[in-house]
């Protein structure tokens, strides 16, 4: 079983495995990094147009207390979400794709995914720096917008754990990439995403409560969106997800994988 | 000190013949143990490997030798007994295996040199000299889906051997470069062993397993059939070898039967082994139809022992009467080099007149080859050499096999023997 002290060990490697998948990512591609800035454009602009405009959602008032926008009290959710489904997806190619090398050399297994959650990680971090930029447009930056950082690493971890284990479980049963394409548009919508929590029935708001990523989403619009504090409620279930998922997922990852690479 | 201690390892790998890939299959499968094979791919193994030594692994394929290599290397797991490793290891077990196509070379040394456990600095250290041992040149900038085979086999090695290793594990790569590159490797293999990197080898190249490797050890079917000094272990394996292929090749393999139609490709014959290959001309007025190895007691040979007698039987037919024929043989080493040719000409043989169907025969008492494989050129040509009736080059394949246990490289035994004089000791 790899320990972090191990892993941590093999740094560098993670570092450049993750070095090489960001240059071969754009290699060839006449946009490049550009890519990586359209794909989240897009999808907010769909989002935009379909539930704000054609289904007139509206967001409340943010922090500043005049500016009332849909689209940024969106790209708050969508950052969550594109962390958590860009990990999982991530883990799951990760693992299959550095099979080979792992039956070539020894290395810990942890490390090729630890450095596919860093390039999404990345990828989180160029939407928040976004995300800011636009919220410093409309006035409406405060400190709390710091607090953004300790949401989304509670949430790499999150959802590292969960990656962990079905980028291990696609290599035993290919079903794992069909269910996880079923499984997160269903997580997508049970996340109050594009729409407000308050506006569900309130039998089914308690139901969303007991999804994490509902925490982790409004987290983050209470502290970017509306210049406020998350509950205690939400810290908790924040911390204590990220911590249960990292910990069981590090723990059957370390103890299953070297037996499944040898099966590859 | 040793650097590599193997302990009664054991590794058992399950063979899932039917194996449940989807998880409906997993739930709904009732006898889940049916399908599930158990294979044990090494049986109680251990050794000891010398720290600066070098060590070689040898048997046939399947034997269990990659799987050994894989244990030491910490990919897999023993099923039993423990593997305990003193140093850094860099592994070569499939050469320029990590490498990016679409990355340049430069980013897939950094790439793989990291994978083998170096740090930035130091793979800035040694950059240069991993190119230039490569010798790719100014394609180091490129991707390396260019590459050729070649240049991508030798970065890769390149890579491994530069990554200051103190225990090399080497898995049969080698013998993917050229000759020049193979020397290099071998060169380079023996100057990291001089500075006490310990070097871990599979290989089916005895000659290397002889001259280069201090100890050895020998699997079938994963089970140690013997370790020890590498010549010894080399020779055992040899003989097995040998042995197998001689229980094998109860039909001759080289004699030949040439169709009526001479101008005509020889056609394969099954029941006579194989038929020529190589070039084949002539006139045609006198016809080579058969070349035959023989043993001494007339029995057609399939794989000749070194040091036997050999007998090339040349059966012949001639439409018309033709004044003193000469006729002739040569032999290649597979490798290219000619080794030996004569003819009824040189040795001042008179044919006489020949019509008709007939034969010749060449005899040697000792047949002087090493072991190996060497190719027969035959040739049928007038009195002077300057026309030619029927000539097959590189024709036939005689495989020599080794017989005795003494070992000499090279293509012949010049059959020398070594004399010692006594050594004088200056006093002062």
């Amino acid at each position: 079983m790899s320990t972090p002290a191990e892993v941590w060990s093999y740094r560098t490697l993670i570092l450049n495995l993750a070095q090489r998948d960001l240059k071969a990512r754009y290699k060839k591609s006449f946009l490049g990094w550009l890519w990586s800035l359209i794909n989240p454009a897009t999808t907010l602009a769909i989002y935009t147009v379909v539930f704000g405009v054609f289904l007139g959602a509206v967001a409340p008032v943010a922090g500043n207390g005049t500016t009332r926008s849909f689209a940024l009290y969106l790209f708050c959710a969508l950052v969550c979400w594109n962390f958590f489904s860009g990990t999982i997806n991530t883990s799951i190619a990760q693992f299959a794709s550095s099979g080979p090398l792992l039956t070539r050399t020894y290395f810990p297994p942890e490390c090729p995914m630890l450095s596919g959650m860093a390039t999404v990680a990345l990828q989180a971090g160029l939407e928040l720096g976004i995300l800011i930029a636009f919220i410093v447009i409309i006035s409406n930056l405060a400190w709390t917008a710091l607090l953004a950082v300790p949401i989304l690493l509670l949430l790499g971890c999150f959802s590292f754990g969960i990656g962990l284990i079905l980028g291990l479980g696609n290599i035993r049963y290919r079903d794992v990439n069909y269910l996880v394409g079923i499984g997160l548009q269903v997580w997508f919508y049970a996340t109050p995403i594009v729409y407000q929590l308050e506006i569900v029935p309130e039998g089914y708001q308690k139901i969303l409560q007991l999804n994490p990523l509902t925490h982790f989403v409004y987290g983050m619009r209470q502290t970017v969106y509306s210049q406020s504090l998350p509950t205690l409620g939400n810290w908790s279930m924040m911390i204590g997800s990220a911590a249960v998922s990292l910990v069981v997922g590090w723990w059957i990852f370390s103890k299953f994988a070297p037996r499944v690479i040898e099966e590859l | 000190m040793s650097a590599i201690r193997v302990e009664g390892v054991s590794k058992k790998f399950r063979l899932q013949t039917d194996k449940a890939h989807s998880v409906k299959e997993l739930v709904t499968r009732r006898d889940r143990s049916a399908g599930v094979d158990e294979f044990w791919a090494l049986r109680d193994v251990s050794l000891e490997i010398e720290q600066g030594s070098m060590y070689a692994l040898v048997g046939h394929n399947g034997c269990g030798k990659s799987t050994l290599l894989r244990c030491i290397a910490g990919i897999y797991r023993p099923t039993e007994g423990h593997v305990e490793v003193a140093g850094r290891i860099s592994t070569l077990l499939e050469l320029g295996a990590g490498f990016h196509p679409d990355l340049t070379g430069r980013e897939n040394v950094y790439m793989n040199a990291t994978i083998l456990g170096m740090n930035r600095k130091q793979i800035d250290r040694s950059f240069d000299d991993i190119v230039d041992f490569a010798g790719v040149g100014e394609f180091i900038d490129s991707p390396v889906k260019i590459y050729s085979t070649g240049m991508f086999v030798r970065l890769g090695f390149s890579v491994a051997v530069h990554v200051q290793p103190e225990i090399l594990i080497i898995d049969e790569v080698i013998a993917v470069g050229d000759e020049e590159f193979q020397r290099k490797c071998f060169d380079h293999l023996y100057t990291l062993r001089k500075q006490g990197v310990t070097v871990v080898v599979v290989t089916h190249g005895m000659a290397t397993v002889q001259t280069m490797c201090d100890r050895a050890i020998w699997l079938d079917h994963g089970v140690v059939q013997l370790e020890g000094d590498a010549p010894k272990v080399a020779q055992a394996y040899l003989r097995s070898v040998n042995q197998a292929e001689a229980e094998h090749s109860t039909q001759p393999i080289t004699p030949v039967s040439i169709d009526e139609g001479v101008d005509a490709e020889p056609e394969p014959e099954p029941d006579t082994g194989i038929a020529a290959e190589g070039e084949h001309w002539g006139s045609g007025e006198l016809r080579i139809t058969a070349v035959v190895f023989l043993a001494a007691d007339d029995s057609p040979l399939g794989v000749m022992p070194g040091g036997g007698q050999l007998r090339v039987r040349i059966d012949y037919e001639s439409s018309e009467p033709i004044d003193n024929p000469t006729f002739g043989l040569a032999m290649h080493h597979e490798g290219g080099v000619h080794v030996t040719g004569t003819n009824t000409r040189l040795s001042n043989i008179r044919t006489g007149v020949v019509e008709g169907a007939g034969s010749v025969e060449y005899v040697t008492e000792h047949l002087p080859l090493l072991p190996g494989t060497y190719l027969v050129s035959v040739a049928a040509e007038d009195q002077f050499s300057q026309h030619t009736y029927d000539r097959y080059d590189l024709g036939w394949r005689l495989r020599v096999r080794q017989d005795s246990d003494k070992v000499m490289h090279g293509l012949v035994d010049i059959g020398g023997d070594w004399v010692l004089t006594p050594h004088r000791t200056i006093v002062e």
